[in-house]
């Protein structure tokens, strides 16, 4: 029996130098989507500029972006862009936090108890229906204006999504694996830690990362209709104050951290499932 | 001596609410797949199940494996009554069930760690059941990245790294190839010859049964007890060529026959539960 070692795919980044020249569509298909995607970025970024100053919008409510980015840098420079930023992250992150601790254990309970899922699914899903948004009046009446009710309120939007995928990471367990852990002679606490955890794990993650980009526009939009500060805070407040380029500023600082964290969490989704990448090359 | 003692075990189970089978003509909502079940084992022989499908020979090996519990009869291993996974057992599935996310070497590992294994005796001896089957280089990988073949012999070296006085295997080999098959049954004998263990090693191939045993016990169509026990008195060490020799062929015929009146009662009760559906 012979064994294929290593991969045979084409290593990235080679240049095989037998291969003819590539063609123009060829070559586009080659680069990756961050690159091919620049032009219409930088596109856009041009329309943005030249259509204030060429009077096809007003610029009052429209300035171009290079007035945006001037505000931006002074809103750093100044700390303040820093100062809600760091806000709503605390917000975000602290809601963040509890959903976690609420619901990984809750979700590997009614995951593995058919009885506890039984009892509180129905529970679950009224809650999960209701909007995070339709209750922050009523977490600002019962918590107040202040922190609580916008951790409440991260809080509410993250814990759904980490609750029903654990639930289904738990469930997915293969059952063959249950029975070869304990014919090993696995203890029931070490099944739930060795087994039926990491089998969860790719769930629970996929979870983490709808629930923290839930999180971080639930606080944003918290803070535009309740808060003296944070990021959402900036937002509205510079539209009230009609501080356009301050308000376009804030939202192109949204947008980065927005895609930043989720590059951040594709990453941290990879890593933590690496040992599925080997499928499909495999040795005979 | 004797190792494994199974006395006048049945099994029967409960089907869900509104299901049914065809019981000698009548509906029940019960199927029993054991029934008065007697075998002894004896110390460091290699017994091979064979046996219809649904003749209950998986189900034997999860009783023996204390993985389920009988409806009647007891098993017993060297005396003591099995109710429980015992430390002196170790299974082998058909479906390899490695854990995905632990490489060929954790994998072993992790049967150690359950035993109490101290982390660098557990690294040593899960390295040298690996090199047994040749992986020594393949310690690193997934099982994602192992072809089946290679996935079940990391299998067998987990459970054979804790030493078991009994390894009990349901159909180890029946998802791979023929040749890979071939091979593999070869390695098990190789290294089964020095380590001594006892196997119980259930399979539907009654070439594989006949060139593997030292035993083949034949079971009855459902509800499956022992119908005949076969003494493979071929010499050991075996090669595959051992095969080709006409008392191997005269061991399979007579397996077969036992086997041929069993085979066709589980086709007619398969074809009358599939009609009255």
């Amino acid at each position: 029996m012979t064994y294929v070692l290593g991969r045979s795919a084409p290593v990235a980044g080679k240049t095989d130098f037998h291969r003819p020249a590539l063609s123009a569509l060829a070559r586009l298909r080659a680069t990756n989507s961050v690159v091919a995607g620049l032009p219409l970025l930088l596109a856009l970024c041009l329309l943005w500029e030249i259509a204030p100053r060429l009077g096809w919008i007003n610029a009052i409510f429209f300035p171009p972006l290079s007035a945006v980015l001037a505000a931006l840098g002074d809103l750093l420079a100044s700390g303040e862009m820093g100062r809600h930023v760091g806000i709503s992250f605390q917000r975000a992150g602290l809601g963040f936090a509890l959903a976690v601790v609420v619901a990984i254990p809750l979700g590997f309970l009614m995951g593995r108890y058919p009885l506890f899922e039984k009892a509180t699914d129905l529970l679950v899903q009224t809650l999960r229906n209701t909007s995070q948004f339709a209750l922050l009046p009523v977490f600002v009446l019962l918590l107040g204006i202040g922190e609580a009710s916008k951790i409440a309120i991260t809080f509410y939007a993250a814990v759904f999504f980490l609750l029903v995928n654990t639930i289904v990471g738990v469930k997915s367990v293969d059952p063959l694996l249950l029975k070869a852990a304990r014919s090993m002679g696995t203890s029931d606490w070490d099944l739930f830690r060795k087994v039926i955890f990491p089998s969860a794990i790719p769930a629970i993650v996929a979870g983490m990362r709808l629930g923290v980009k839930a999180s971080l526009f639930s606080v944003i939009a918290a803070e535009m209709l309740a808060a003296r500060s944070g990021l959402g805070f900036l937002i509205q407040n510079s539209q009230l104050m009609l501080k356009a380029a301050d308000m376009y500023a804030g939202i192109i600082v949204l947008t980065v951290v927005g895609l930043l964290l989720n590059y951040a969490l594709v990453w941290i989704e990879r890593r933590a499932t690496h040992w599925r990448q080997g499928d499909g090359d495999q040795p005979h | 001596m004797d190792r494994i003692t199974v006395t006048d075990i049945a099994k029967t189970f409960t089907l869900k609410p509104g299901q049914f089978v065809t019981v000698d003509g009548r509906e029940s909502n019960a199927i029993t797949v054991l029934s008065g079940l007697d075998l002894t084992i004896r110390k460091g022989e290699f017994i091979t199940l064979v046996g219809p499908s649904g003749s209950g020979k998986s189900v034997l090996l999860d009783i023996i494996a204390g993985l389920t519990e009988a409806s009647a009869g007891r098993a017993s291993i060297d005396g003591e009554l099995i109710t429980r996974p015992d430390p002196r057992m170790a299974y082998v599935f058909q479906q390899y069930a490695l854990f995905p996310w632990l490489t060929a070497l954790q994998n072993v590992e992790y049967a150690l760690e359950v035993r109490g294994v101290a982390r660098a005796e557990r690294r040593q001896r899960a390295r040298h059941f690996l090199s047994l089957f040749g992986l020594g280089s393949f310690e690193d990988r997934y099982p994602s990245q192992l072809s089946g073949g290679m996935q079940q012999r990391v299998a067998i070296a987990r459970a054979l790294s804790v030493e078991p006085e009994v390894l009990l295997m349901d159909e180890p080999f029946a998802a791979l190839d023929a040749q890979t098959r071939d091979i593999l049954q070869s390695e098990l004998l190789r290294i089964w010859e020095r380590l001594e263990t006892t196997v119980v090693f259930v399979t539907h191939s009654i070439d594989e049964a006949v060139y593997l045993a030292d035993r083949v016990v034949a079971i009855t169509a459902r509800p499956g007890r022992v119908k005949k026990i076969i003494d493979v008195d071929l010499p050991r060490p075996r090669d595959l060529d051992i095969r080709n020799t006409p008392e191997f062929g005269r061991l399979k015929g007579h397996v077969w026959e036992v086997l041929r009146d069993e085979v066709r009662a589980a086709q007619k009760d398969w074809a009358l539960s599939t009609a009255s559906h």
